[in-house]
């Protein structure tokens, strides 16, 4: 039997997209529809039973200081990583850009440097940072204490400890954005900007009005969504820095939603949890698109 | 048909072990933190298969940390392959009786009071919950002083007049903290377990015997809580986190550390040349009739159902509790023994005790005033030792300490549906 040309090119678009949909399908989206189910219900981690409890979970999360805590502290986090791993990752792309005109091989070796933190484990990192602030013994507090200065506790203030990994975030996160306005930069065709330089933009500052940050539209977009969902989603440094402490200060959403489920064993709340961060995630992401998107050019 | 190939693979190796079981039992044993156990663990697989030769103990690759092999534990338990014995923190093994994983030992231990005498009775009072048995007790720890006798004698104290009472020890911290601005008095981690060892030095109890309500916020609460504030003005506590002050303790700028008795090996082999590191039993500040210090450390439960099974597993459990599986673990490990014949008789460790003299204060410690780890219960139960831990960040932080041990005591009755 032959089958008419439509029905084959319907058939192979199924071949080409069924496998991915299948597996976002069982990978994905069962997931997400077993945890809400799960987070309408009290279940313990390993526990032989459950019970419904209906809305009970989500208006602990909404009354629960606790909580409110960990949303303000990962809203306050990703407010300080956000805007400075992008505007630190275009500074130091635009700098590499024009020094590897002029020097290529010092470009290069200062290029790896700032990818290092991204190829680096965090978790080994963490142990380096944890070296580096300590509060008596570590080199920077040591560097303070030679200039007479006595350095606070980093990351057991309660005050200072978010800042502290705000800072460790945006160090880790402005290598992956230089890299990404790299690619973006290398791709703006010079005449562009011979032809600003005709119509009378010759300042560099005029020139990076006029063509660079336009051409870099798709990119910043690209940067903005990667850098904001990193951001949304700290987890490592919390771990294995702070575990959430002093006293919540550090404690993320993360970071509660893991020691909700696998160290306080609740299960149920902890899917709430996820539950709201899912939704918060997914609606950045849709604000952003919706929105940015009509803004940026393209071609 | 590859279902059916799979499955009967699955079937045999199912069968596997129930085929040589004609002529041993095979007995899976679940242990954390490799880096203190793993030795041990195979010492004692050993020993025990020597002397009972119908019994194999394989052991599971370790878990990290107690609460990693208890999350290990729940998710086996889901999937129907639980190990038949494991090891598990002495506060957590009430998360396996809740769930119906742990077995009662009672049938088992049989007379209580002979089980008693063969030096058994510490053992089985870590592992109690109203009048059952559900873990036996292995290996314990306690909260301990661990002193800088070098940063003593510079703020001019010394170590054979040692203060035994916390006003003398923060008036001493003081001095040492008043010696360079990079040296610190004294420093106690935020946390549940030392809160509760404090209030058991002033003589309370977080909660009454039948776990019905909170008394931590009585007098002897509220002057636990007081210390955590004096430690701050007066003794100088830094606020760090409980990794920052076990690199300091060693480093030989922090002058007294309360800590847990297990954390002797670690912090004699950091601090090395740099000065003797002392430990000191905790001071005890009421009528010694009531004091205690909630004992840390590991306990064992029974997971197999198969009566063959957990006649193996008893087995293995009273060899690793008797004098002879106590007498390895103490060797290796450094923790205290839960058998009283071993803590009483010098001809088990007597030869251990001359070579590690700084043991002996815990051990003695835990002798004469080992009480539980009281486990808050039902489904808030772990959640509330973070709340207990944040607020005493706050008292550490001068807020008062009566307001706020009392506001405390209520949210916590409330999360745990005590009222």
């Amino acid at each position: 039997m032959r089958l008419s040309r439509k029905s084959r090119s319907v058939l192979t678009d199924i071949w080409l997209v069924g496998p991915a949909t299948c597996a976002m399908i069982v990978l994905i989206f069962i997931p997400v529809i077993i945890v809400a189910l799960m987070s309408f219900t009290d279940y313990q981690f390993g526990a032989r039973s459950f019970n419904w409890v209906g809305w009970q979970n989500y208006i602990v999360m909404l009354t629960d200081p606790t909580a409110r805590h960990a949303v303000t502290n990962t809203l306050v986090y990703a407010a300080i990583v956000i805007p400075a791993s992008i505007f630190l990752g275009l500074i130091v792309a635009l700098g590499l850009h024009h020094l590897a005109l002029k020097t290529p091989r010092f470009a290069s070796g200062l290029r790896a440097a700032y990818f290092l933190p991204v190829a680096a484990t965090l978790v080994a990192m963490a142990v380096v940072w944890q070296m580096l602030l300590h509060p008596s013994l570590g080199l920077l507090n040591q560097l303070l204490a030679a200039m007479g200065q006595q350095g606070p506790a980093w990351l057991s203030d309660r005050g200072l400890v978010l800042y502290t990994l705000a800072v460790i975030g945006i160090w880790q996160s402005v290598g992956y954005n230089m890299v990404l306005f790299l690619a973006g930069l290398a791709a703006i065709p010079s005449d562009l900007y011979d032809a600003a330089e005709l119509d009378g933009a010759g300042s560099g500052w005029n020139r990076f009005w006029t063509v660079t940050w336009p051409m870099l539209g798709p990119t910043t977009l690209f940067v903005t969504v990667i850098t904001a969902t990193g951001a949304f989603r700290v987890f490592e440094t919390v771990a294995t820095l702070t575990k959430g402490g002093p006293a919540f200060a550090s404690d993320v959403l993360v970071y509660a939603m893991y020691r909700e489920g696998f160290v306080y064993f609740k299960a149920g709340y902890s899917s709430a949890l996820t539950i709201v961060f899912f939704l918060l995630v997914l609606l950045v992401t849709a604000l952003k698109f919706g929105i940015l998107e009509k803004k940026v050019h393209y071609k | 048909m590859k279902k059916t190939l799979f499955a009967a693979a699955l079937g045999l190796a199912v069968l596997a072990p129930g085929i040589a079981s004609a002529e041993e039992t095979t007995i899976r044993l679940h242990y954390s933190i490799p880096t203190i156990w793993a030795n041990t663990q195979e010492k004692l697989a050993t020993a025990f298969m020597a002397a009972n030769p119908d019994i194999k103990v394989v052991l599971d690759g370790p878990a990290d940390s107690y609460e990693d092999g208890t999350q290990r534990l729940l998710r086996e338990s889901v999937a129907g392959r639980l190990p038949d014995v494991a090891y598990v923190g002495l506060n957590l093994w009430r998360v396996l009786q809740d769930r119906g994983l742990a077995q009662p030992l009672d049938p088992f231990i049989g007379d209580m009071k002979a089980f008693d005498e063969k030096g058994y009775g510490p053992a089985v009072r870590l592992g109690q919950y109203k009048d059952q048995t559900w873990a036996l007790g292995v290996s314990a720890s306690t909260l301990v002083m661990y002193v800088n006798p070098k940063l003593v004698e510079q703020a001019g104290g010394s170590m054979a007049s040692f203060p035994t009472d916390f006003d003398g020890i923060i008036k001493l911290a003081h001095k040492i903290n008043a010696l360079s601005p990079t040296t610190d008095g004294i420093w106690i981690e935020p946390h549940d377990w030392r809160f509760q060892s404090l209030l058991g030095a002033y003589g309370g109890r977080p909660m009454t015997d039948d776990e019905s309500n909170i008394t931590f916020d009585n007098p002897a609460g509220i002057a636990a809580a007081s210390l955590y504030q004096r430690f701050a003005t007066e003794g100088g506590m830094k606020s760090y986190g409980s990794s920052e002050a076990r690199q300091a303790f060693p480093a030989g700028t922090l002058g007294i550390m309360l800590e847990s008795s297990s954390l002797l090996n670690r912090f004699v082999e950091g601090a090395g040349d740099k000065f003797d590191v002392t430990v000191l039993p905790m001071p005890v500040m009421a009528p010694t009739d009531k004091v205690y210090f909630p004992t840390g450390g590991s306990g064992m439960v029974m997971l197999a159902t198969d009566p063959a099974r957990q006649n193996a597993v008893w087995r293995y459990m009273t060899f690793v509790t008797s004098p002879a599986g106590e007498k390895i673990i103490v060797e290796n490990t450094g923790y205290a023994p839960t058998n009283s014949i071993l803590v009483n008789d010098d001809s088990y460790l007597g030869s251990f005790y001359a070579a590690n003299p700084q043991s002996r204060p815990a051990h003695q410690q835990i002798a004469r005033f080992a009480g539980p780890w009281y486990a808050y219960p039902g489904d808030e139960g772990v959640a509330v030792n973070d709340l207990i831990g944040a607020a005493l960040v706050n008292v550490a932080e001068g807020a008062n300490p009566e307001t706020t041990i009392k506001t405390l005591a209520e949210t916590v009755r409330t999360r745990l549906g005590m009222q």
